[in-house]
């Protein structure tokens, strides 16, 4: 279980003026700014769930994640992992956890992925058997055996990712941090990293926190989001409901002999803002349908919980 | 223990990885500092009309400088930047993240590349005697060379300790490179790379002293060419110890510290 209580994190950078004058002055001095990468947050996640982490850049879920994972330690408030203090960094909770970066390779680049996870077995002290029964099944679902063998450098990126998602899971965690594991995939690699995913989610039941941009990795994967902007948590409950929620509306797109355009009306004028269009335009063509959850998530990223 | 023989392990086959990286370093490098210093000394001793200096000949003069070629690679273990460079571009995280301490796994990388530039050293030897002088192969002796070797490898432990306090500043500092080119010149300079510790006034050295430098590379190097003697080799590992003992508390009391400040930047 994950608990986390009034969660801040500020971080201290300094800047310098731009130009020549401010780089001499920055010699001598520079400003300290302070940015506030989470303001007191609080989250619960149960064993077994998986919640999906959405937020515009700089919002703060990987400072979150960071956290969580015992990178960086917070500025103030309080947060375990299965009883764990993440920041102290025990060896019990480091074997019991996995942080998977989308942008930042963690197995050994110049070597065959086999040889990393040989060392991985020996760091995490997985007993052979395991070693070898995880090895077939994370090779076979990824469908990555071939390239095992194959200096990583030399794979692609979606088979570097299988290969990064392999190395994470050797020792079967029951915490997975998710940090934008699809970026920069082709289509069929994003898929077949969600597909695996979610199945692994089914069979083997870890806390999961999947960071995102892809909509479509959240749909697919986390019944439960949490949406944060500038620091703090807007929303936290089901995929399902912030439509629910805010989206008692419906989308009209309308081709007219003119224009194509959308708009956004309460459901209770739906039939009047119909009749109306159809009264003011020459409609030649009318969809009707509910706000696409990436424009809602959109919405309140920019507006918080206002309504799409 | 097995973890940490694995660690070495996968080291060399890092090492081994790159051929032509491998041969560079060993061939080319080392010859062409070689060759550099053995011409400049060949006019040192002709325009001083000498055939000994400071009690060196050219020919000893030639194997001081081959050593020292290996033994500064030996000492600068996996180079500038080893741990600074993964904090400036992240992929620090990783021995945050594994059940293993970051500063353990380090140390022994580091010495992996120690332990794998000491094995240039017999090899180096072979082309000492086949280049230069055939007919001296009794110069140097398999005990000096092997006791040279092992206070080479604790010099070389020493120096990653200097070497990693500095590049843990990386914690706070945006940039550490000229910090560590300073400390790089400093071991080699007063170690003895540049010029043998032997031409330097009784003052410097009598300074030099209270320092670890003159203990990176002149006592090992003058331990493989047989001119220390045993006390005095003994008394060279237990100043190098010391000196371990100083820099490892150092390092961890600012790895202490400087934890609370990594901020993961670069991912």
């Amino acid at each position: 279980m994950i608990q986390v209580r009034a969660l801040k994190k500020t971080f201290t950078s300094t800047v310098k003026e731009p130009g020549l004058k401010g780089s001499l002055h920055g010699l001598f001095r520079r400003k300290t700014i302070f940015k506030d990468a989470l303001k007191s947050i609080d989250l619960e996640i149960k064993q077994g769930e998986i919640v999906g982490l959405i937020g515009a850049n700089g919002a703060g879920k990987t400072t979150l994640v960071k956290i969580l994972a015992g990178i960086v330690h917070p500025t103030s408030g309080t947060a375990t992992v299965m009883g764990f203090k993440p920041w102290e960094r025990s060896n019990d909770y480091r074997r019991q956890m996995a942080l998977i970066m989308g942008q930042k390779a963690q197995v050994w680049w110049d070597l065959p992925a086999l040889d990393s996870f040989l060392l991985l077995k020996e760091i995490y002290q997985i007993d052979d058997r395991l070693y070898q029964d995880n090895i077939a099944f994370l090779a076979e679902t990824l469908m990555i055996k071939d390239q095992l063998k194959t200096p990583v450098r030399k794979l692609s990126l979606g088979e570097r990712m299988k290969v990064e998602l392999m190395a994470a899971l050797l020792h079967r965690p029951r915490v997975i941090f998710l940090d934008e594991p699809t970026i920069g995939l082709d289509i069929s690699a994003q898929r077949a990293v969600r597909e695996f995913m979610k199945n692994y989610q089914r069979e083997f039941k870890p806390i999961t926190i999947l960071t995102s941009h892809y909509m479509e990795d959240i749909k697919e994967l986390c019944p439960r989001i949490v949406i944060i902007k500038e620091g703090a948590f807007v929303y936290d409950g089901s995929l399902s409901n912030v439509q629910r929620m805010l989206g008692d509306n419906k989308v009209l797109s309308v081709t007219t002999d003119e224009k194509t355009f959308k708009v956004t009306v309460p459901r209770s004028e739906l039939s009047q803002q119909t009749h109306d269009l159809f009264t003011k335009n020459n409609v030649l063509d009318l969809n009707i349908h509910d706000p696409a959850i990436e424009d809602i998530i959109e919405s309140i990223m920019r507006n918080g919980l206002a309504p799409v | 223990m097995k973890k940490w023989r694995f660690i070495v392990a996968m080291e060399f086959r890092k090492i081994f990885a790159y051929r032509s990286d491998f041969w560079v370093t060993f061939l080319g490098q080392t010859l062409l500092q070689l060759l550099v210093a053995r011409a400049l000394w060949q006019n040192i001793f002709e325009s001083q009309g000498q055939t000994e200096l400071n009690g060196f000949t050219l020919s000893t003069m030639t194997l001081y400088y081959l050593i020292t070629s290996v033994g500064t690679k030996i000492l600068a273990g996996e180079n500038v930047g080893f741990i600074s460079r993964e904090i400036y571009d992240g992929t620090f995280t990783r021995y945050l993240i594994y059940p293993l301490s970051f500063l353990e796994y380090k140390t022994i990388t580091y010495l992996t590349y120690s332990l794998f530039y000491s094995m240039h050293l017999s090899l180096i030897f072979l082309l000492y005697h086949l280049l230069f002088y055939p007919d001296q192969l009794t110069l140097i002796t398999l005990a000096n060379l092997t006791l040279g070797t092992g206070v080479f490898l604790l010099a070389a432990f020493a120096y990653a300790m200097m070497a990693t306090l500095v590049e843990l500043m990386a914690l706070w500092a945006e940039n550490i490179w000229s910090l560590m080119v300073m400390l790089r010149f400093l071991a080699f300079f007063f170690g003895g790379s540049f010029i043998p510790l032997d031409f330097f006034p009784a003052w410097a050295l009598e300074i030099l002293k209270y320092t670890p430098f003159p203990y990176l590379i002149n006592l090992p190097v003058k331990t493989i060419m047989g001119q220390m003697d045993p006390i005095q080799v003994l008394q060279g590992a237990g100043i190098l110890l010391f000196w371990i003992g100083f820099f490892r508390a150092a390092v961890l009391l600012l790895w202490k510290k400087g934890q609370l400040n990594y901020s993961g930047a670069g991912i």
